[in-house]
This record gives structure tokens, sequence and C-alpha cells, in this order.
């Protein structure tokens, strides 16, 4: 009671399943599915689903039938890799994502330094995934002929290619780059798996209560049928099961389907983590239905071979349970079709294409590209249908499954030595791959497509016998990858290796640190650049590559540091890896990037770029590693944080340190300098530290620098490093940069505080002692006075009193700056209006003979407070319009201003006099310094100021001239008080 | 340094254990989906890994 339907029937599925997926793609490309649901990690998981091909659908029930539990290992191997995805798949991605390499054939490439091993494994991974690819076309073609009945799958096959290829490009080869994701590629490849596991699932449901009555109708049929499960059972006495599990364990990353999506379309690094527990539970639940399927169409006697048994459920039980089974062996073989022809498409155009045809000028090179990959996804895929048509036809789907796992098994060795054994070379691999690929080819590939093949005889002369062909392939399989990793380690450990594998070595090893050297490049700046890939890429390519390498490392154009230019090279290197493999890209760089020959220059480590390495790799250090880390962080923090600035540099004078200290001094970050030579500092500081590192003095205490205008007064040391281990390293300095500009400052202050003092001292000395005698002649002054009446006598007695008031006046002055100079008095600081107390001192003034004529002006606002002590500040005022009166004539006017600022109150005092004279402005507020005639001044005056203005902690300095004729400002900061802010 | 140690218990220790969970699976009979719960045991492993595992490190 089959239901039979017609081929354009079941093409009109195809298509529209296929259309639907487009759709899918479509509208995840246009962004109308939410970002936060295409980055989930559900979608990166489904879309691994890829792995389960038709295989999966159909061939794994027929393997079921005939190997017992042994298809298990199909859905065992990828979860066990995926279980173990931190330690196996973590690393890979790392890599990938990091040097932007898109497949195994990058990834060896990039490891090993050579085009040859990118070349070889493109080579064997096309060959090897075609009978894998036959499979799919197989499947679908003849599911197509079991439910229509046709009789001429071929042509099945072949319009079910050409709608293939048609998909994939549009799929996948829209873009020229694989540098950006498909992200419509990953969610229609997601749907696709679950669309199959629904449809697989509901196929085993069908199975169970269709022809079954449940789970108990199933275990009565098991009991009556114990053939079923002994049979089952099998393959877990003989021994195959470990080798099995291996092989299938092994091959399932490298798949370059699997391979694709884990790392390639990969969006979101965590969802790794998810996929590690996620995809195992997929695959269980896929790997549950197996023998529920088996069992069922074997119960119901299902009309077809056990491969199909997915779509015999159906025929028998009615309906259109077939469908089921149909659209989930469709879905399965679309998805790994496309996927693994992009991905080979890709490894191809690398591998092969680019490296063996000079590269396209101008502005062409990416639609180039594009077409070339859309051409080689048509000729894969016509490749895959040739090898069904005149091999694949009249094999089982396990037969060609098996082929390809054993043949992709073969890499293995070469990735287990990228990932953990940095001494493996390229030599090794190709050894190794070379004979793990011709086991292959004639233990498995010759004897299974050739029956007549007559191998198995000559091994028999050579004296082995050997089994060959489906049944023995595990024996092959391990015999293949044994003498493949074998071969691999020997010649690896028998050659040498050149440096720059070696740099790769580590940079892909999982445990070790890439150690770049410093070496310089020819090109001295970003246009340099873009001049030498001009060449090769064409002028609008090469500026587009160059500023986005600088986008992507957030660099100005206008860079010039050699460290930042190194990065920028190796961004290149990365981003024209994503374009053109790594192969291609590499050479492209030595070509026209080159660094200078070694002679030429002092190479050593690239610390600067270790330590930003290390940053990154933090969060893996644990143990003694981390502590170390720790450790290392705390004494770069205390040099970064010294309160002295710090330079260390490189055997070339490059910076390769700049501390906090140093960028509050110089003003110049520590971003913008790290890498640039010291002599490339900006002035003075360029010159300054180049002429101190190059000097033979370890020691300058103090060197005066004139910066901005300003002079600041530094003390350098400095000291040596020598090498702290390999000999790179030596050669470096340290420079040690003291500001003592404060200090200086302060002590010119002191100074001039002691030198006060010290007269303050002698001025109370002399005063004391003067006073006496001067008290005498007074008195005896007084009495000639009244004694004598003579008129000559009286004028001379009068002289001599007048002289004496005046040494008296002298004397008090003394008196008042020794106290005030001396010993603070407590201050019993009040409000005190400026504006009143300047008019105060004016009409003091004016009571002076000599200054009765003076014009005063006072400018000063009345609402100006200053706080301090007012019968000093009134004589600080009396003392300024004293000195400003007797430089002026009467009619010059002088005018007093007061301004208030933030925290000051600033009086200005203005005279249009004859000004003060150049060489007195150092010691105007010295005592004894007088521009005024003898006789005139005592010199204390402004002495006394300076010190009451001091008291008040407030400063005053002085302009002269202000004007042609002269004049002079004083300018006074008082302290506001604070009721008046 | 930075490899899971708890995984390679985990590796040698089912190594180990492998002839013993093998005998156990082949004398299943009619509990034929003895392996599935192997299986399920080494998801829920996996799954309690990925929660307390701290991920920043990928």
């Amino acid at each position: 009671m089959s239901m039979v339907y017609s081929v354009s029937e079941l093409i009109a599925i195809a298509g529209g399943y296929l259309l639907f997926l487009f759709f899918v793609a479509w509208i995840t490309e246009r962004g109308w599915l939410p970002a936060h649901w295409v980055r989930h990690p559900a979608v990166y998981v489904f879309s691994l689903g890829v792995y389960a091909s038709a295989w999966a659908v159909y061939g794994s029930v027929g393997y079921a039938y005939q190997y017992g539990y042994n298809f298990l290992s199909y859905f065992l191997g990828i979860s066990g890799v995926f279980l173990l995805a931190p330690i196996l798949l973590a690393p890979i991605l790392r890599l990938t994502a990091t040097y932007q390499l898109s497949s195994l054939a990058d990834l060896f490439a990039f490891r090993y330094r050579s085009r040859m091993a990118g070349a070889m494994t493109t080579i064997i991974m096309l060959i090897g995934v075609l009978p894998l690819l036959a499979l799919q076309l197989k499947a679908v073609a003849e599911s197509i002929q079991i439910l229509s009945g046709t009789d001429d799958p071929r042509s099945l096959a072949a319009g079910f290619c050409m709608m293939m290829v048609i998909f994939a490009i549009l799929f996948g080869a829209r873009h020229a780059t694989a540098r950006e994701k498909h992200e419509g590629l990953v969610v229609a490849i997601a749907t696709e798996s679950l669309i199959k596991l629904v449809a697989f699932g509901a196929v085993a449901l069908l199975g169970l209560y269709g022809v079954f009555d449940g789970p108990e109708s199933l275990g009565q049929w098991l009991d009556d049928h114990p053939e079923m499960l002994s049979r089952l059972y099998y393959p877990l006495q003989d021994g195959t099961w470990h080798s099995m599990i291996m092989a299938f364990f092994v091959s399932a990353v490298v798949l370059p389907h699997m391979f694709y999506m884990a790392f390639t379309e990969n969006l979101n690094p965590r969802a790794l983590i998810t996929a590690s527990w996620a995809l195992p539970l997929m695959f269980l639940v896929m790997a549950l239905c197996v023998p529920v399927i088996l069992w069922a169409a074997a119960a119901s006697n299902a009309p077809t071979s056990p491969d199909y048994y997915a779509l015999g459920i159906g025929l028998v039980t009615g309906g259109h349970g077939a469908v089921l089974g149909y659209l989930a062996g469709l879905a399965g073989a679309s998805g790994m079709l496309i996927v693994a022809t992009l991905a080979l498409s890709g490894m191809c155009l690398n591998h092969l294409v680019l490296p063996a045809s000079p590269l396209h000028q101008g502005q062409n090179l990416y639609r180039n590209l594009l077409w070339t990959r859309r051409i080689l996804i048509a000729a894969i895929l016509a490749l895959a249908y040739l090898f069904y048509r005149f091999t694949g036809a009249g094999h089982t789907l396990v037969e060609l499954g098996v082929l390809s796992f054993v043949a992709t098994l073969q890499f293995v060795p070469g990735l287990i030595g990228a990932l953990f054994w940095p001494s493996g070379n390229r030599n090794g691999l190709f050894a190794g791959l070379t004979v793990g690929f011709l086991c292959w080819l004639l233990l498995l590939l010759l004897p299974i497509t050739y029956p007549s093949w007559q191998l198995p005889q000559l091994m028999e002369l050579l004296g082995m016998r050997f089994h060959t062909g489906p049944d023995q392939w595990h024996h092959v399989a391990i015999a293949s990858v044994s003498a493949n990793a074998l071969v691999f380690a020997i010649v690896s450990i028998v050659t040498p290796m050149s440096r720059a594998e070696k740099n790769a070595a580590e940079a892909c090893a999982v445990d070790s640190l890439r150690r770049p050297y410093r070496w310089e490049l020819e090109a001295k700046s970003v246009d340099d650049f873009i001049d030498a890939l001009s060449q090769p890429l064409g002028p609008i390519t090469a500026t587009r590559e160059v500023e986005m390498a600088l986008r992507d490392l957030r660099l100005p154009r206008t860079e010039t540091r050699p460290y930042a230019l190194r990065r920028l090279r190796d961004q290149l290197e990365t981003n024209l890896s994503g374009l053109l493999g790594p192969s291609v890209s590499h050479q492209l760089m030595d070509d026209h990037l080159p660094y200078l020959p070694e002679e030429e220059q002092s190479s050593s480590e690239d610390i600067q770029f270790i330590e930003s390495r290390l940053e990154q790799y933090r969060d893996r250090l644990s143990g003694l590693a981390a502590e170390l880390d720790g450790l290392r962080r705390f004494h770069r923090q205390t040099l970064l944080e010294l309160p002295m600035g710090v330079i260390s540099l490189g055997a070339d004078d490059e910076i390769i340190g700049w501390n906090q200290a140093m960028e509050a001094l110089t003003n110049i970050s520590a971003a913008d300098t790290i890498g640039s030579r010291l002599s490339d500092l900006v002035d003075p500081w360029g010159e300054f530290f180049t002429r101190f590192s190059r000097d033979d003095n370890p020691h300058q205490p103090q060197l005066s620098l004139e910066v901005q205008g300003q002079t600041r007064w530094l003390s350098l040391h400095k000291s040596s490093v020598m090498g702290i281990g390999t000999a790179e390293q030596a050669g470096g300095q340290v420079l040690v940069i003291e500001d003592i500009t404060e200090l200086r400052h302060m002590e010119a202050h002191l100074a001039h505080n002691e030198r006060l003092a010290s007269i303050g001292r002698l001025a109370a000395g002399v005063a004391h002692e003067i006073g006496n005698p001067v008290t005498a002649i007074a008195c005896l002054a007084q009495n000639l006075d009244s004694e004598s009446d003579a008129e000559e006598q009286l004028e001379t007695s009068q002289q001599i009193l007048e002289q004496t008031r005046r040494i008296t006046r002298i004397v008090e002055s003394l008196v008042t700056f020794s106290h005030s100079g001396g010993i603070k008095q407590s201050a019993h600081h009040v409000p005190v209006n400026v504006r009143d107390t300047v008019d105060e001192a004016i009409s003091l003034l004016l009571l002076d003979p000599d200054h009765r004529l003076q014009q005063f002006e006072n400018h000063c606002a009345s609402d100006g407070w200053a706080h301090g002590d007012p019968q000093r500040l009134l004589q600080v005022f009396i003392n300024l319009l004293g000195n400003a009166a007797d430089a002026c004539t009467a009619e010059q006017a002088i005018r007093i201003y007061c301004e208030e600022t933030e925290a000051y109150l600033e009086v200005r005092v203005e005279d249009q006099g004859h000004g003060i004279p150049e060489g007195m402005h150092d010691t105007l507020f010295e005592p004894f310094a007088t521009s005024k005639a003898p006789g005139r001044g005592t010199g204390l005056g402004l002495a006394l100021v300076y010190s009451i203005i001091e008291e008040h902690f407030g400063s005053i300095s002085v302009e002269s001239p202000i004007c042609d004729a002269g004049g002079t400002r004083f300018i006074i900061r008082l302290p506001i008080h604070a009721a008046s802010l | 340094m930075y490899t899971d140690r708890l995984l390679i218990i985990f590796i040698l220790g089912t190594y180990l254990l492998s002839p013993a969970i093998i005998d156990w699976w082949s004398e299943g009979g009619r509990a034929w989906y003895r392996p599935y719960l192997i299986w399920l045991g080494l998801i829920a492993l996996s799954y309690w890994i990925a929660k307390s595992k701290d991920v920043d490190g990928l």
C-alpha cells in the first residue's frame, strides 16, 4: 500500500524546501531577524548539525543493520570531540579567529609556513571528500527513485547537482571574502538541522507507534526476535568498536563542512561552550531514532534496502510519512553539500588557484575572486557528480562514507602536531600525509572502486596478509593513520625547521606564547605601505586594505612608530589572509613589505607585544603561571605609578616603557610614545633625552630645560639593562627622570626668607645700639637749643634735632621690619574694606607737605573685602602710594584699582612716574634696595610690604615700565574675606 | 597551564573504565538503550562543567 509520488512532485518539494531555506538566509541578511536570535548559541549548535548529512538519515540505518552498534560511533565520535571542546576546539577557534584562517588548509599553510602544505591539504581533502559528496547526490537521487519508481537515478542526481550549484552560490558566494561572516547561511543551516531533526524524529515515532504500538510492543517484538538484538551487540565483542569510535572521533573536526561551520562561521565564540553539551544531546536524539527505525522497518518488511529504511517505514504505514524521511534526507544532503562545497571552493581558491596565477591588478580584484569562487563551486559539484556517475552508483552509502572518513583521518596527525607539538615540521607533514594518503588510495579506494585491483596479491608476494575492503576498513583506518603519524614524527625530528616555521609553530601551540622579534621594516610610513602594496593589488585595493587594517587597529593615518607599523603589517597579513589565503598573503608581505636585512638592525624581542598578548591570555593562566603573572602585574604597576619618570629603552632606542609620571611631566601619553624612537619625541624632549641617553655620564643632577616658555629643572639618571637570558634582549637602557623644578623654587624662596630674617636680626641689634646714642644726642641738642639764643646756634641745634628725628624714624622702621620679618605675629585678621583703607592711606599721605598736591585716584569698588590686619594693610598702601608719589610729579595721577578673582582680591597700584631701573627688579623687595636719592628713602618700605603681604598669604609682583614713558604697576593679591564670596 | 585538569582526569578515567562499561553495555539484552544512558550522563557532566566554567577565556 505504498504511496507513489511523481518525480515532479518530489522535485517541487526539494525546490520549495531550498527556496524556504534561502528565504530564511535572505531575511537574516536583511537584518529582519533580531541580532540576539542570530547570535544565540542555539543557532550555532543547530548549524553544527550539518555534520548529520544524508549518511546520518539513511546510511547510519544501513550501517546499524550491517554492523550493529558500530553505527553509534558516527554520532559518538563527533559528540566526544564536542564534549572535549574546551581542550580540542577552543584553541583551533582562537587560531582561526586571530589569523583569519578559514579552513584546515589555511591552518596548515599558516602553521607549517608552506604553500605546499596548503596545496597538498586541499588536493587530498578534495579527493577524500568526493565520495561523501557523491553519497549525498546518490542518497537524494535514490530516494526520489524509491518514492517515484523511476529507474534513472543518474539524471535525477545531475539535476539535483545543478540545483546545488545555484544554491551554494546564492548562500555563500555572493561576497568575495571569507572575512565577512555569512549570517544568513548560518541561520539557514541551523533551520535545515532543525527540520532534519524533527523529520527524522517523526519517522522514528511513526515506526514506534505506526508499526509497533509503542515502546512495550517494541520490547515484545525484540523478545520474539532475539537475533535482531544479538546482531546489534556483536561488534562489541570483536574489538572493532574501539578503532571505529577513534576514527570518527578524530575525523569529525577536519571534515571541511564541520571546520567551516564550527570555526569560520562562528558568530559567537562562547557558543562553543554551549555546543560542548548541546550538540552531543542533539546527536543523542538522532542516534536514538536509528535502532527504532531499523526495527520498525524490519518488523514491517519495508520494501527498501536497509539504507533507505527511513523511507520504507513511510511507504509501509502510508499517508505522507515517506515525505518526512525524504525531507530529512534532503535536508541532510543539501546542507552538507552547500557547506562542504563552499569550504572546498575557498580552499581551492586560496591554495591552488591564487598561488598558481598572478594577482590581477586594480579594483577588479574582489570581483575576480568572486567569480573564480563561483566557478570552483560548480567544478567541485561536477567532480562529485562524476565520481557518483562512474564509481559511486554501484556502491552502498556505507562504502562511500567510509572512504571519506578514512581519507580525512589522514589530517589528524598534522592537526595534533599543529596544536600540541611545536617541533612538528613541514617535512614531517608532507611525508606523513603522503604515506597516509597512499595507504588510503591503495588499500581502500582502489579495492572498493575497482574490485579487480590486485594489491592484496602483491602484498602476499611480500609475505603480508591483509584483507581490504569495506568489511575491514577499520584495519585500514588504523594502519594508515598510524603509519602517517609515525612518519610525521620521525621526519619532523630528523629534519631541520626554519625560523619562520618555528615562529608560526609557537603561535599555534596551545601552551606557549608567540615571541615576535622587533625587526625593522623598510617601509617607514603608512603611505609607504600603500605604495608597496599598490604594485600587486592596485592602488585602490591597496588603499582600501591599508585603511581597513588601520581601522582594525585604531591607528591614525599619520602613524610612523616602528611598533605600530609592525602591528599594521601583521594586521594586513591577517586581513589579506582572509581574502587570499595565508600562503599568498604571507608571500605578498615578504615580497612587498619586507623587513630590513638582519645584519642592518639589532633585533630584540618585542616586549610590548608580549605584554599585550599576556593581557589577553590572563584568564587562561592558572597555578604557578597565574602567580607569576600576578607578580609581573605588581612590578609593572609599581613602575607605572612610581612618582618619578621612568623610560625604558630597547637596544635600538625604541621606547618600550613610559610611566605615568612621564605622562604628567611631558603631557605625552604612553600610547603615543611606546614603540617610537627616543629621537622621534617632540622637541624639546626628543633631543634632550637622546643627548642624555648617549652621554657617558650616568647622572645629571640638575639640568634646565625650556618647556613652553617656562624653565624646568630636571635631575636625570640612567643605567643599562643587561640581557636577562637570551642575547636578543641585551643592550637596553632605563632612564629615571626627576622633576626638581618645585624644589628649586622652594630653595630660592627659603634663601630669600633667610636673607630677610638675618637682616631683620641685624637691624634689631643696630636699632638698639644706635637708639641710645641718638636719644642722648637729641637731648643734648634740645639742651643746646634752650640754653642759647644765638641765631646760628639755634639753627644748628634745630638741624641736629631734625637729623636725629630722621635717624629715629629709620631706626623705628628697622625695628618694625625686624619684628615683622622675625617672629610671625599672631594675626588677628578681620574683614578689611580695601577702598576705605586706600582712602585712609591717601588722606594720611596728603598731610605730608611733599605730597600735598599729588593726584590720587581711588578706583576700588566699595564691596571689595580682604581678609587681614587693617593697620598692617594700611601700612602697605602708605608705603606703596608714598613710593609712587615720590616717583611722580604732582600732575601724574596715581590710580588704584581693585578686582575680584575667584579666590583673590587683586589690587593694582599704577603710577606714570619714571619707573624702576632694569637692574633693580630682582632685588626690589630686599631690604635697603632703593632707587631714591640718598637720604630720601630707607630701602625698607618695599621689604616691609613684601613681608606683610606674605603674612597675609598673599603675593605681590611688579611690572615696570608699563608705558612708553615708564610707569610702574604693583599687583597685590590678597585673600578675599570669606563672607563676601 | 590552561588545560582543564578535570577533563584530563575524566578522559583517563573513561579510558580505564571502558572495559567495564563495555561489559555492562553488552550484557544489556532487552535494555538496548544502556549506551544512551552513559551518553546522557556525559552530556550532563559536560553541561555542569560548562555552567561552572569561567568562559571568559574564550
